[in-house]
């Protein structure tokens, strides 16, 4: 394997684009340190070569992993995503949560939740839900409680509106602090959102117009900075006259 | 010394149309002798019930009077043991060469698994006792087969994952899809896996595997091989 000899100090290509195949460090020139590799990274032998296009990204002292966006999701333990129910078993729901394989919902996953009262879900109803066990070879299982057993906002979603994005847009969504469409968003109308780190946005306002209005935002702003998502944002709501 | 002469009519259909040819076969045969270098076909005539004992592969015909093949083999007499009151002889049809092994409850066998689901896992039988089988098996460990204890937590993607090979023991027939495999003994478990970087690991404990290459541990659960 050809290796580019530039890459073996540490802090070469963080925060740049990296394609699948760049070497990002070099092991042998490194001796006596801890790194942990996150998603996007592999270790093959001595070198740690990107398996995904992406930014890499470095959190001080030695956590280097690969954002990268895409419209399809892979399952991990503890995100929140927004799935669809495809059908009612016995002992679960089938979930489809834009994954490889569809998700499983057990029905006593629910705050205080017993035979006697298994909710009634109909194909096509929206959930809110927490991946509690995703590996890349069984189906991933969902809960609509939190680690304590309360209900905390998960469950089913009512009225609104749904669409679907990518997973870089919906993570950029959930940044802290607030997102900058977001925010300039709420300082005029007042909405309620969903984010899921599967690539699905759920909005809900008083009126349809003000829907309409913040999916469309939402939609535009993958791609523009802070400042312009702030522009951009205020121009829409002055077409509608909000201001 | 008797010599059986035996017509055997063979039904032999034609694949087109729904006509069906008979062709007529006359076999002699010299039955004298403890183990015949002929071949026997099931339903063949091997001997009386008086003077016979149906052993393994052959079965008493339903009248009650004649002893009939049921597998394709050689025949075998064997005489009756002595001091028992019964002093007929038994007809053993001794298997060909070809019919591969089956898995029996008791037997060990080795498999490749197939599927990990929450509760059990497939794999496909392999080898029947250090035997390769001929066609394809399927076995089934469920999740309280998989040790002997603490069987209600076990995880089962901690225990095995698709491509490992596993020694297992035959616990029974199963259902009609598959056989049911257990695990729960020092010495059945995974026995060969590969990492998820491609390396063949090394066991290192009875749960743990080791990859050579990159030195990460996986969770199995390993056979102790002597």
């Amino acid at each position: 394997m050809d290796v580019d000899t530039g890459n073996m100090t540490q802090t070469n290509l963080v925060d740049k684009v990296v394609v699948p195949g760049d070497v990002v460090l070099d092991l042998t020139k490194m001796e006596n340190q801890t790194i942990k590799l996150g998603s996007g990274l592999h270790q093959d032998c001595d070198y740690i070569s990107v398996m995904q296009a992406g930014k890499l990204r470095l959190s001080k002292p030695n956590k280097y992993w690969v954002e990268s966006s895409q419209k399809r999701y892979v399952p991990r333990l503890e995100d929140t995503v927004l799935g669809i129910v495809v059908e009612h078993r016995s002992d679960n729901f089938l979930v489809d949560i834009k994954a490889p394989n569809l998700a499983f919902l057990p029905v006593l996953a629910f705050e205080g939740g017993t035979r006697r009262n298994i909710p009634k879900f109909e194909t096509g109803t929206l959930i809110y839900a927490r991946v509690v066990k995703a590996n890349g070879i069984m189906n991933p299982e969902l809960s609509c409680t939190d680690a304590s057993g309360k209900a905390a906002e998960f469950g089913q979603l009512k009225n609104g509106y749904m669409f679907e994005t990518s997973t870089g847009l919906a993570r950029m969504l959930l940044s802290s602090p607030t997102c900058p469409v977001l925010e300039a968003l709420g300082k005029k109308i007042s909405f309620e959102t969903a984010v899921g780190l599967n690539g699905r946005v759920w909005v809900n306002a008083s009126s349809p117009d003000d829907v309409i209005l913040v999916s469309n935002a939402i939609m535009r702003s993958e791609f523009l900075s802070g400042t312009q998502q702030r522009i951009m944002a205020e121009k829409l709501l002055e077409r509608l006259q909000k201001s | 010394m008797h010599v059986r002469r035996e017509v055997i009519h063979i039904h032999l259909p034609r694949r087109s149309t729904s006509k069906c040819d008979m062709v007529g076969m006359v076999i002699e045969r010299d039955s004298v002798g403890e183990e015949g270098d002929d071949v026997v076909t099931p339903g063949e005539f091997l001997g009386e019930a008086t003077e016979f004992v149906a052993g393994k592969g052959a079965y008493v015909s339903p009248n009650g009077r004649s002893v009939r093949a049921c597998l394709t083999g050689r025949r075998k007499v064997t005489a009756a043991p002595p001091g028992s009151h019964d002093n007929r002889s038994t007809i053993e049809i001794v298997g060909h060469k070809a019919h591969g092994a089956v898995p029996q409850p008791g037997s060990i066998v080795i498999a490749r698994v197939t599927k990990v689901m929450a509760r059990n896992a497939s794999a496909d039988i392999m080898c029947v006792d250090s035997k390769a089988v001929k066609e394809k098996f399927s076995g089934i460990i469920r999740q309280q087969d998989v040790r002997a204890t603490e069987i209600d937590k076990v995880d089962m993607y901690q225990s095995f994952r698709p491509g490992d090979i596993v020694r297992a023991l035959v616990l029974s027939l199963g259902d009609a899809r598959a056989y049911y495999l257990s695990t729960a003994k020092n010495e059945l478990g995974v026995v060969s896996a590969q990492s998820i970087s491609g390396g063949t690991m090394v066991p290192i404990s009875w749960t743990e595997m080791q990859c050579p290459l990159t030195g990460q541990i996986e969770q199995r659960k390993v056979a102790k091989v002597d």
